[in-house]
């Protein structure tokens, strides 16, 4: 397999990852300040390691500090979307 | 009866079809693997040569290391029969300088590299990583009934 396959797991080597440009990148991560989100498909750069986001998971935001090893993974990865079901008994019966 | 890296080749069996024992290797790598040692597609294990059986086992017993096998000039309109045996020394172009079988990854370094990619996952903390450690499926399968085979095999510790 070539190199760029793994990096673009299933997407084309010349589109590059998919990414979104946050304008606020720079001063979030001086002054540590986490960037709201709704970008779950933006893929994780190295330039993004030590930022902390705060991802949309459909409700409300999930914080999400990017380490070195989430480089080319997604930031929706890091956010669940799903409720743990629990078992609440029923008050009329 | 042959033994290759512990594994019990039976004499009756097809060649072809009896490198599918190993962990890793598929119908298409078998096929590749026979292709290179010259082994006929009929042929069964106990009428191949003591040569393909040592071949065999080097190539599986290190398949990054074992070294592609020569190739043999291809005749052009001025075509002058080389000596035999010669090796041809056109340099290969595109994707044909890729040996398909250099990356191949059998038995144990295969099942390590797999749990190597779970415990990647795992230590993120991504939702792969999560599905595996509670034991249900990966890739969006439904829960609603069974998800018999996650729970089979999506262990803390996955073993298969």
């Amino acid at each position: 397999m070539r190199p760029s396959a793994i990096l673009f797991k299933g997407r084309s080597a010349w589109k590059g990852p998919y990414f979104v440009a946050f304008p606020n990148l720079r001063d979030a991560l001086l002054n540590n300040i986490p960037i709201r989100t709704q970008a779950r498909a933006c893929t994780i750069l190295p330039n993004f390691v030590g930022v902390r986001f705060m991802v949309h998971n459909g409700k409300d935001y999930i914080p999400v500090h990017v380490t070195q090893d989430m480089v080319g993974h997604k930031l929706g990865e890091f956010a669940v979307t799903r409720k743990r079901f629990t078992y609440k008994a029923t008050k009329n019966k | 009866m042959v033994f290759i890296l512990g594994v019990n080749l039976p004499d009756r069996k097809v060649a072809r079809y009896a490198l599918l024992a190993f962990y890793g290797i598929g119908q298409h790598t078998a096929k590749r693997i026979c292709a290179r040692l010259n082994i006929h597609d009929t042929a069964r294990v106990g009428s191949l040569t003591s040569q393909q059986i040592t071949g065999l086992a080097s190539f599986l017993s290190s398949p990054a290391t074992t070294p592609p096998p020569p190739r043999y000039a291809l005749a052009g309109p001025n075509f002058v029969p080389p000596p035999p045996n010669s090796v041809s020394t056109i340099p290969l172009r595109g994707k044909a300088q890729e040996d398909p079988l250099r990356s191949v990854r059998i038995e144990a370094e295969l099942r390590r590299e797999v749990r190597e990619n779970i415990a990647h996952q795992k230590m993120i903390g991504s939702y792969v990583g999560r599905r595996h450690a509670m034991g249900l499926p990966v890739r969006g399968q439904n829960t609603r009934n069974n998800a018999l085979t996650a729970k089979k095999l999506n262990r803390v510790s996955r073993y298969a």
